[in-house]
């Protein structure tokens, strides 16, 4: 009996999973994932992954609004940063449990989401760029300029709780154990959140109301003329799009070993992560930024800093020492971290725009199914 | 306090009016939204300290002009280079300049760090209204004044302004008397930037340059054109001294120096959402 139900799960798994090139990638990458804390890497590692699968999700909300809806938001670190500086703010002055402010704060959010989103259906294009552009540095300002003890200004809110906290006074060794299973608590549950939260979004952006979405980006006037209620989709894109930046603010904020909130969280650079993502998985697509995500960290993590690194070693033994030490000071201007972009992943970006939008997992995932095409016609050929 | 608010708004208005001159003229004629106009803006600042004081020491007047002419180089090189390729798609251009103004502003933080420098083209002060005025906010203004108006006269009278507005109405018909447009662009695009540096200069004489100073520029350049109306350099004028005058009406009666930075934002947002067109519409102006 168990055993029926069981076969026929798993055929039904080889028929959507295994046998769709796509979803088998996708099924094990996050298998990967999964098993990756076996290898006992060092808890720095799991934290830079869980950093950059909460900004996974970030991209992927800044994916669902402009390339399935078409809708150019350059400032999409407006809802990370309402999200982290409401969950900040609700606990520092209302003492409010972790728990109970991450939802409050993504609804403060959607809130927010679509009180941007009402007034930015007016404009589009270039122009909604700008205003969307405008509003956190707006809200920079403000923040910078308010009494300290409210958002605590240019220092921002420190202290904040974490997520699976350690008790204090323990040895010095336990500790340490506490902390390696902290972050390994951590990094499951942004797992957890990313599978979930990247689910949903690829699930709506291939529903009806993402086709419905995507032939607004198309043809807005052919949409409202084969009766779509244009306004209503597009505000729900904003607000969709808003909840999971907003699930990834509090995320990020509430990860590590201390919390903390800063202006850096609405800073430009922020904005420029999700697009730095998108155009490097590829846009309109859900699981590109979430490659993204991954490609650049690999690439960030592993790669990059042991070349520039090498790259400066070289530059003092050929002679050039003044320039190898520049090189290794200002080793993450050049590579950067998961907020702030390196001028090399920049460059990177700005290369890939011009010479290949489609991005990198856009491609792979095209390839495959070609390939997966030409299976399915020489297997219709046999039959026949 | 009357009197802070008629002088400072005026001179404000004069200095932006050449910052939102640029990119004004760069979106009229070829459909280019340049988000790294505030980065040539701040290269400019940084140029002028290189050549004047940092490596050259050379006469301020000279480095001023040699700052100019390079960053107007530096813009043709943008445009060949970075937004050549991408003409077509908007969204593209948008994320390609934002692109390049970052990673100026990333080569300037390595070489100078985040700090701020202090720029110096005359010293002394004179009183109008009973109000003492630097020397550099006088010079800023009477500069300003006088390349507007030069490039007024530029695209009205000259064969190349003619041409300029050739485009701007209809490329393809433009293309077919003969013009060149891309090189019409890179020449747009050079003067655009070296507009943006020389307004660099002379407002970071009486304040200060750092290496994040391109952003509010950037929003600064976006709410006088919006407000002016996208593309029309009449507009850019007006709206230019509206916000000048907004800016300093509110940092004087609020007493908040930290909002400045955030007026012409806010006036951009309630210009988009109340009155998209602007005051002037686009191309109003291009088009007579």
């Amino acid at each position: 009996m168990v055993l029926s139900y069981f076969r026929r799960g798993y055929s039904t798994f080889t028929a959507k999973v295994i046998d769709v090139p796509p979803r088998l990638l996708s099924f094990l990458f996050f298998l990967l994932l999964l098993v990756f804390p076996l290898t006992k890497p060092s808890s720095d590692l799991l934290q830079t992954l869980a950093q950059y699968s909460t900004l996974a999700i970030f991209a992927a909300s800044w994916d669902f609004l402009v390339g399935r809806s078409g809708q150019l938001s350059l400032g999409h670190a407006l809802f990370f940063g309402v999200a982290a500086y409401s969950t900040g703010g609700l606990i520092s002055h209302f003492g409010l449990p972790l728990w109970e402010t991450i939802p409050l704060s993504v609804l403060i959010c959607v809130l927010v989401a679509f009180l941007v989103g009402f007034p930015c259906l007016r404009v589009k294009g270039p122009y909604l760029a700008l205003v969307t552009l405008a509003f956190p540095i707006i809200l920079l300002t403000i923040f910078l300029g308010l009494p300290s003890d409210w958002f605590g200004a240019e220092n921002g809110i420190t202290g904040l709780p974490v997520f699976f906290p350690i008790e204090k006074g323990l040895g010095w060794q336990a500790q340490e154990r506490a902390l390696y299973q902290q972050s390994i608590a951590q990094y499951y549950l942004i797992l957890l959140f990313l599978f979930v939260s990247s689910y949903i979004l690829y699930k709506l952006a291939y529903s009806k109301t993402g086709i419905i979405l995507v032939s607004i980006l198309d043809d807005e006037v052919a949409s409202k003329a084969s009766g779509i209620n244009t306004t209503k989709y597009k505000l729900m894109a904003f607000g969709i799009s808003g909840f999971f930046a907003a699930l990834s603010g509090c995320l990020y904020v509430h990860s590590g070993h201390t919390g903390s909130v800063g202006l850096s969280s609405l800073a430009l650079t922020q904005s420029f992560v999700p697009i730095i993502l998108t155009i490097f998985g590829g846009l309109g697509t859900i699981y590109g930024p979430i490659a993204g995500a991954y490609i650049l960290m690999f690439l960030g993590e592993f790669v990059l800093h042991d070349l520039m690194l090498g790259l400066a070693g070289l530059m003092t033994d050929i002679g050039l020492v003044g320039l190898g030490q520049h090189l290794e000071w200002n080793i993450s201007t050049w590579v950067g971290s998961g907020t702030s972009p390196g001028l090399i992943f920049i460059i990177i970006v700005i290369i890939l725009v011009i010479k290949w939008p489609t991005g990198i997992a856009k491609s792979l995932v095209d390839k495959l199914d070609d390939l997966q095409e030409a299976r399915e016609l020489e297997e219709r050929g046999k039959k026949k | 306090m009357i009197e802070d608010l008629i002088i400072y708004g005026l001179i404000s208005g004069a200095v932006y009016s050449l910052l939102a001159l640029g990119f004004t003229l760069i979106y009229g004629v070829a459909d280019i939204v340049n988000m790294a106009h505030g980065a040539f803006y701040m290269l400019g600042a940084y140029m002028f300290y290189i050549f004047a004081v940092e490596y050259f020491s050379l006469e301020p007047f000279l480095a001023v002009i040699l700052a100019v002419i390079l960053i107007g180089f530096i813009g043709m090189i943008v445009y060949r280079v970075f937004i050549d390729p991408v003409l077509d798609d908007i969204v593209a251009i948008m994320v390609v300049t934002l692109g390049v103004a970052l990673v100026f502003q990333q080569i300037i933080i390595l070489h100078f760090t985040g700090s701020d420098i202090a720029i110096n083209l005359l010293s002394g002060s004179v009183d109008i209204l009973g109000l003492p005025v630097d020397y550099h906010r006088i010079l800023a203004f009477v500069v300003s004044l006088v390349l507007f108006a030069v490039l007024w006269v530029f695209i009205r009278k000259s064969k190349i302004g003619g041409a300029m507005r050739a485009v701007a109405q209809d490329r393809e018909a433009a293309m077919l008397m003969g013009i060149n447009t891309e090189r019409l662009y890179m020449l747009t695009m050079a003067i655009s930037a070296s507009f943006a540096a020389l307004a660099g200069i002379l407002i970071a004489a009486y304040t200060a340059a750092n290496p994040q100073m391109w952003t509010s520029p950037l929003g600064m350049s976006f709410a006088i054109v919006v407000l002016g109306g996208l593309g029309s350099i009449k507009g850019s004028l007006v709206g230019a001294f509206i916000i000048g005058y907004a800016e300093k009406a509110v940092t004087i009666w609020t007493g908040m120096a930290y909002l400045e930075g955030a007026t012409s934002f806010v006036v951009l947002v309630v210009v988009l959402l109340l009155k998209p067109a602007g005051l002037f519409g686009k191309r109003r102006e291009m088009e007579e």
